[in-house]
């Protein structure tokens, strides 16, 4: 029987995956794919228990969810553009001015 | 067959949940990052079909409409611009970051832990059905997602509206040939 | 979910039809390479930069941006349609009111010239 559990564990597992690749990578369109890996365990989280609690809500937050994430990629993607000009470059590294 | 369909439901998730996660790792393993977003792509897919086991068909729909048909084609516009062969290899991959992967790993355990009791230990609904009721009858799963979203979530609604106009807006101003964004902050000629 | 074994048979089917039809060209197809067999036009002008060497305009992405940000105010817009009889006037009013600031963006996208391609 598949229950919210094995479906929790899936998305953590993604959520994690992600959370390897916004760490690890230098480049910056792939910290944003993983970024985006990370918006869809926060999806399956949600339907799983919108699932197992029989509540609508779940399913509405994640549309909202997917709409973010969707803006979220337009001005990354935007920033990626920006650097891209300004550095020539889409390494991470090289966008280290404001001293962090 | 008999045990194909009588354990129709795990042998699907299974099998989904595989190529999810299999996928996934292509993502952030994957060097070239047009073979990263395809395989993106493909986990967009996978978790769309794990969706529709979840009854949310209406959501499955949004996932393919919007990841893989819209956030996709951006990635790969975005990669096409970036000029895929002046990406330098990642030498330094995976190497220096031991104590993030330590954490990644205690992180993991640790939400592993928290939500196999979150989703064994919480209260259950009364069954998928709910999820298809429209004021007490049994419609379909948009029906009852357009009646929920347009009633009781309307100002979040309204609110996804002006979080898309930022986004159109933030997008044009810096794809803008003049934003100012050249070296020492001149300002380009026209 | 027994219902849903058509698609899943129909995926299968249509994800292997492709990579056996290419498998079997492979195995029964002669092979003899030649640089000017992987040229994009076999005649004519040569080509002096790949694909890739040559980047694309930033109109590509703008025009991208634009679509996703429609394709995302479609998705709200069906559950609406078809709730629309049961939502009424409330629900009409509300998507108006989505449809008007989402208007705001599409209107600065035309004055700032994100449509054209000059």
């Amino acid at each position: 029987m598949i229950g919210a559990t094995h479906y929790v564990i899936l998305s953590l597992v993604l959520f994690v995956l992600g959370l390897i690749g916004v760490m690890v990578r230098r480049n910056f369109i792939t910290v944003l794919m993983s970024l985006e890996l990370i918006f869809n365990a926060a999806n399956l989280n949600l339907i799983a228990f919108s699932d197992r609690l029989s509540d609508l809500s779940g399913q509405v937050f994640a549309i909202f969810i997917i709409t973010v994430a969707a803006a979220e990629a337009a001005i990354g993607l935007g920033l990626i553009v920006a650097l891209l000009r300004l550095k020539n470059t889409a390494a991470l590294d090289e966008a280290s001015e404001m001293g962090g | 067959m008999e045990f194909l369909t009588a354990h129709f439901v795990e042998i699907m998730f299974y099998t989904l949940a595989a190529l999810t996660v299999a996928s996934a790792v292509g993502v952030v393993a994957f060097r070239n990052p047009v073979h990263s977003a395809i395989s993106l792509l493909a986990s967009f897919l996978f978790v769309a079909a794990l969706f529709v086991m979840r009854h949310a068909e209406f959501l499955a729909a949004v996932q393919v409409l919007v990841y893989a048909g819209g956030i996709m084609v951006l990635f790969l516009f975005v990669i096409m611009l970036v000029n895929v062969k002046r990406l330098d290899p990642e030498q330094v991959f995976l190497s220096g970051k031991a104590p993030a992967a330590v954490a990644a790993g205690v992180l993991l355990g640790a939400l592993i832990a928290f939500g196999y009791l979150a989703g064994s230990l919480g209260p259950v609904g009364p069954g998928p059905e709910a999820l298809r009721m429209v004021d007490g009858a049994v419609a379909g799963n948009t029906e009852a997602v357009g009646w929920l979203l347009y009633r009781q979530y309307l100002v979040p609604f309204e609110v996804v509206s002006v979080v898309l106009l930022v986004a159109m807006i933030g997008a044009i101003i810096f794809g803008r040939r003049d934003a100012g964004l050249e070296e020492g902050g001149g300002r380009m000629e026209q | 979910m027994v219902q849903y074994v058509p698609i899943v048979l129909f995926t299968l089917v249509a994800v292997s039809f492709p990579i056996v039809t290419l498998l079997i060209a492979k195995a029964v197809r002669a092979g003899s390479p030649h640089p000017v067999k992987g040229e994009p036009y076999e005649c004519g002008v040569p080509a002096t930069t790949t694909a890739f060497e040559t980047r694309f305009s930033i109109r590509y992405y703008l025009i991208a941006v634009l679509f996703v940000v429609f394709d995302v105010e479609t998705i709200f817009l069906f559950p609406w349609a078809v709730m629309f009889e049961k939502l009424a006037l409330f629900g009409f009013i509300e998507m108006m009111v989505f449809l008007a600031i989402l208007l705001v963006g599409y209107v600065y996208a035309w004055r700032r010239g994100a449509l054209e391609w000059a």
